[in-house]
């Protein structure tokens, strides 16, 4: 957010909308409407004193309405830009009555009443439509009586009551007496999936909630038991189904299949009384809860209706903006030139938004790709960092994550007693905009050299920092983090007094280091423009197609002898039932008439070099390239034995069946030579096990779609299910669609497996339903098995050890985060695209593509990018070449080189280098050094600690 | 009304999704407009807690 607010690119207009588009892709103009925030943004500070002054209080829409704003505001702490406003529909001023505390209390005279909005014209090659999503107000349901209980809250609302910073500082409160609830309840599906409902199925609201039961007790110990009323847990998403195994374990957190007819509250206690059918014995059942929160469902952007007109753009029946259909294309609309991305078309959780983002930009970037800018550095006259050290401290409150523990003002004054500390300050938010701007005066007012803060985790917030120093002219390399929320205030929140020593001991430490802290300089090399895409299959060829449209050379490399991947073998894709074959011709099309080489039956042999310099050697050819696109794919689970799938020729895998639908040509699918009068499908064959925990993902939408074709054809269809996960657009809608046309769904247990036998001709399925509470028996003429996505063997782990890209523990690629990084790999310049990741439908896995392809578009647009110089370095002299280093590293950055005749040295190279530090530890000469992390630098921070005692 | 003169993209919408397409663009030299309804940046992600599996901070 801050990235966006100081990035020399970005030009931001907030409290502003788009009213007029006209022109062509390529060609765009926009009209863009500013409203008047009625606070000069360059005279602004961010004090808050005119909102002090403020007589009206009103509901703050970013607490949900729970907390309280007054009509001069900034919506919450870390708000970017910094700039108050005034909401003038409260607002006291108008023609009739004169206020004005506001302006009084301004002491820089920001506030000027008489602003007109300010219409701006921008040209623009393309434009991005990320306008989110907005929440179902369940206050209309008769039934779930929100409207009547002020214990029943949204999922939102609880989010921001269980923030640090929300209404009620983190504290798990009953509202109406607010006191901790022994008893909570999550209603899963409030405003979709029923009957009067939304037909989609919002995505995220399965995984909000199981991780709120987790928070929730975290937050408050004292409540005893969290009940989830669920229809289908959607645990779909890479890690999503190990998480909501995690909570299964907890004694505390109970899972209930159902979705409660109606709430009811008791007007004396104020308890909820939940109407629930018990799905296993079919009575109806009461709950008595505490509190109750509804996830509530996702909806279009409120004004996603004005937008579509402005725009010229097409919505889809759910309301959402249409996709392009076509070519399955997830990041088009139906106009040329304009990106969709997030929840714009239709709900997604935070990775694929995340990687839909960077996917747009990949596509946009094609328009404007000749009018990039220059590279352009600003000059900053560096501060001189001579003389003794000058630290200042920065101790942060997180809200009330560090500060709600520990005793900020004791902290304060121990670490003002610390040698070369001139300088200590506490901040509610030390990441905020306003903070950081404070952060830079007084490293000019102290003339401070070394800046240490005590703070959150250096895995997000160092580099803000950092870039804050940087900024000023105060070399990064001389600030330092100290984590006292996750290692203090957050494990220890039971003991403040020890959770306050602790930090105080660990600040002692950081200001010891700090004291020895040097600058470094970030060293420059130079970028290859190509890109190497391995991997033909729909990924590989979406990656390689937006690289070239930009302008980039492309090399796509396959091992097979065509291209294609698993399109190959698709019948229709989701979600608009787009022959494959048709998609894949389109593809090879647009593939010949680009500029991509292509390379099929080629194999990867070795890759050497580094983050804009590979060297990879082929079986073809050797090729030098700036960044490497891995899209090798994934497997389909091999069911062998598994329910007889190699004995019978009438067990088939979704797979199969997606092979004989392909090729009826519109025909009725036949199974052995006949055309099947009832078939089974048991969903999960080798997926969320012991073996394979993951959810395939995939699976269910392609049982959906195939029942339907059967339907089609006359063919009787059960699907034994555990839960329906049915994932990603148009899926929900299939489900629906399927039930309507007679599909029976039985679900059976977690732990009972459903058991397939011999009968006559066919075969006869027996399982346990849950829903009917009984044993089902059945004669089919074939089951399907809907087998999943495991990592391709063995070329997931070659791939692992040539490019060292960790796997994650369910055995695909590990990206570099699971939420921001989830097409960049924790090797600069290596990007995953498609299964090889996790499973995804092609759909997914091109629009994922387009992520990767943006990711390596700006590394390899750059001439040369900047190295971090974090890294080890060799003092020659000391060295005897014993080759220690050169055997130990795992990123092979050491080599040894003959200086003269005879005497070798061991040298690094800085670009392969992790400054992991282990050569520096094991050389027997000490010959080499941790840059930023020295011998001299832990030394004081052991000695400092021995010396007191932690 | 004011003219601007290069050839950019415009995103509408700051949240998580709009936020990282302009830093990808912005990071590949494009020159990037970014249209937000809202006063601030941060779109619904913002007022999350926590995200899971890493509990990160949502800001």
């Amino acid at each position: 957010m801050m990235d966006v607010g100081r990035h020399p690119n970005i030009e931001l207009y907030t409290y502003s909308e788009v009213t007029h588009v006209e022109g062509k892709a390529g060609d765009f103009r926009v009209t863009v409407r500013r409203h008047p925030r009625y606070v000069d943004e360059d005279l602004c500070t961010g004090c808050g004193q005119c909102s002090d002054a403020c007589p009206i209080v009103v509901p703050n829409e970013f607490d949900a309405g729970l907390g309280a704003r007054r009509a001069i505001y900034s919506p919450f702490s870390q708000a970017v830009p910094n700039t108050f406003v005034i909401d003038r529909e409260s607002c006291l001023n108008d023609d009739f009555l004169v206020c004005e505390n506001c302006r009084k209390a301004c002491e820089r005279d920001a506030i000027n009443y008489d602003v007109a909005p300010q219409d701006v014209t921008i040209s623009v090659g393309s434009l991005i439509v990320a306008t989110g999503i907005d929440v179902f107000d369940p206050y209309t349901m008769k039934t779930y009586g929100y409207s009547v209980s002020q214990n029943i809250l949204t999922g939102l609302e609880f989010e921001r009551m269980l923030n640090a910073s929300g209404p009620t500082q983190g504290h798990v409160l009953r509202p109406t007496d607010r006191r901790v609830p022994k008893k909570i309840a999550f209603v899963q599906c409030v405003g979709v999936r029923g009957e009067n409902d939304c037909q989609y199925c919002s995505l995220f609201c399965c995984m909000n909630s199981v991780k709120d039961a987790l928070l929730a007790k975290d937050h408050a110990p004292e409540i005893e038991e969290i009940t989830i009323f669920y229809s289908d847990i959607r645990a779909f998403g890479k890690g999503y189904e190990s998480f909501y195994n995690r909570t299964k374990e907890r004694d505390y957190i109970k899972y209930f299949k159902g979705k409660p007819s109606k709430i009811v509250e008791d007007p004396a206690s104020h308890d909820l009384t939940i109407y629930v059918e018990d799905t296993l014995t079919g009575k109806p059942m009461e709950v008595v809860s505490d509190m109750v929160i509804l996830a509530s469902a996702g909806l279009p952007s409120s004004d996603t209706l004005k937008l579509a007109d402005v725009l010229g753009i097409e919505l889809g029946q759910d309301g959402f903006f249409k996709t392009e259909k076509e070519n399955a294309q997830l990041l088009r609309s139906t106009k040329e030139g304009i990106f969709l991305c997030g929840c714009a078309s239709g709900p997604e959780d935070i990775p694929d938004s995340v990687a839909q983002g960077s996917g747009a930009a990949a596509g946009a970037e094609k328009y404007v790709a000749d009018f990039r800018l220059p590279e352009t550095e600003e000059e900053i006259t560096p501060i001189d960092v001579g003389g003794p050290p000058r630290i200042g401290v920065f101790l942060c409150h997180c809200g009330i994550n560090i500060a709600g523990v520990l005793d900020i003002e004791t902290m304060e004054e121990y670490v003002r007693s610390l040698p070369n500390v001139v300088h200590v300050q506490n901040d509610l938010f030390l990441c905020s905009d306003g903070s950081q701007k404070l952060l830079q005066e007084m490293i000019k007012e102290h003339r401070l050299n070394r800046v240490v803060s005590a703070a959150c985790t250096p895995r997000t917030h160092e580099p803000i920092f950092q870039e804050t120093c940087a900024r000023i002219g105060l070399n990064p390399y001389l600030f330092e983090m100290v984590n006292v929320r996750d290692q203090c205030s957050w494990v220890h929140s039971q003991e403040p007094l020890l959770a306050t020593q602790r930090a105080m001991d660990q600040i002692r430490m950081a200001v010891a280091r700090a004291q020895w802290l040097e600058p470094l300089e970030q060293k420059e090399i130079s970028v290859e423009g190509s890109v190497l895409v391995i991997g033909g299959g729909p990924a590989g060829i979406q990656s390689a197609l937006d690289l070239d449209a930009q302008g980039f050379p492309v090399t796509l490399v396959e091992k097979e002898k065509e291209l294609g991947g698993r399109l190959r073998f698709l019948d229709r894709l989701l979600p608009e039932n787009v022959p494959a074959v048709d998609l894949l011709q389109r593809k090879l099309a647009q593939l010949k008439a680009s500029g991509v080489r292509v390379f099929t039956e080629t194999e990867i042999k070795e890759v050497g070099g580094f983050v804009g310099n590979f060297e990879v050697s082929t079986t073809k050819e050797t090729l030098k390239v700036g960044s490497i696109i891995l899209a090798s794919g994934s497997d389909v689970y091999d069911p062998k034995d598994e329910y007889d799938y190699e004995k019978y020729s009438n067990v088939l895998t979704n797979m199969d069946l997606e092979g004989i639908f392909a090729q009826t040509d519109g025909g009725e699918a036949l199974i052995n030579g006949t055309k099947p009068k009832r078939v089974a499908f048991i969903q999960c064959v080798g997926s969320r096990n012991e073996d394979n925990p993951h959810c395939s993902r995939i699976c269910c939408p392609t049982t959906v779609k195939q029942a339907l074709r059967f339907r089609e054809q006359g063919t009787d269809v059960a699907v034994f299910y555990r839960d329906m996960r049915t994932v990603g657009h148009g899926a929900e809608e299939q489900y629906r669609a399927a039930r309507g046309v007679g599909v029976v769904f039985i679900r059976y247990p977690d732990d009972q497996k459903p058991v397939v036998t011999k009968s006559g001709k066919g075969l006869r399925i027996q399982a346990f339903g849950t829903m009917l509470n009984d044993t089902v028996n059945m004669e089919v003429d074939a089951v399907i098995l809907a087998a999943g996505m495991v990592p391709k063997e063995p070329d997931t782990n070659t791939f692992k050890e040539m490019l060292k890209v960790p796997r994650s523990p369910d055995g695909f690629m590990m990206e570099r985060h699971p939420k921001l990084g989830p097409v960049e790999t924790t090797t600069d310049g290596i990007f995953l695209a498609g299964c090889v990741q996790s499973p995804k439908s092609a759909a997914e896995s091109m629009a994922q593509a387009s992520a990767a392809a943006g990711k390596a578009a700006s590394l390899v647009c750059r001439e040369r990018i900047k190295l971090d110089p974090t890294i080890c370095r060799v003092n020659e002299a000391l060295c005897r070449g014993c080759r220690t280093c050169v055997s130990i590293c795992d990123f092979h950055a050491p080599e040894l080189v003959e200086t003269s005749p005879g005497i070798f040295v061991a040298r690094i190279n800085e670009a392969l280098c992790k400054g992991c530090g282990t050569c520096a530890a094991w050389c027997p000469t000490e010959a080499i050094a941790a840059q930023h992390f020295t011998d001299q630098q832990i030394e004081a921070m052991l000695e400092t600690m021995l010396e007191e005692g932690l | 009304m004011t003219e601007t003169e290069t050839k950019g993209v415009l995103v509408i919408g700051g949240g998580i999704a709009g936020i990282q397409a302009a830093l990808d663009l912005a990071n590949s030299r494009v020159k990037v407009y970014m249209v937000e309804k809202a006063p601030s940046l941060g779109g619904r992600m913002a007022q999350l807690d926590k995200t899971f599996p890493t509990m990160d901070c949502s800001i």
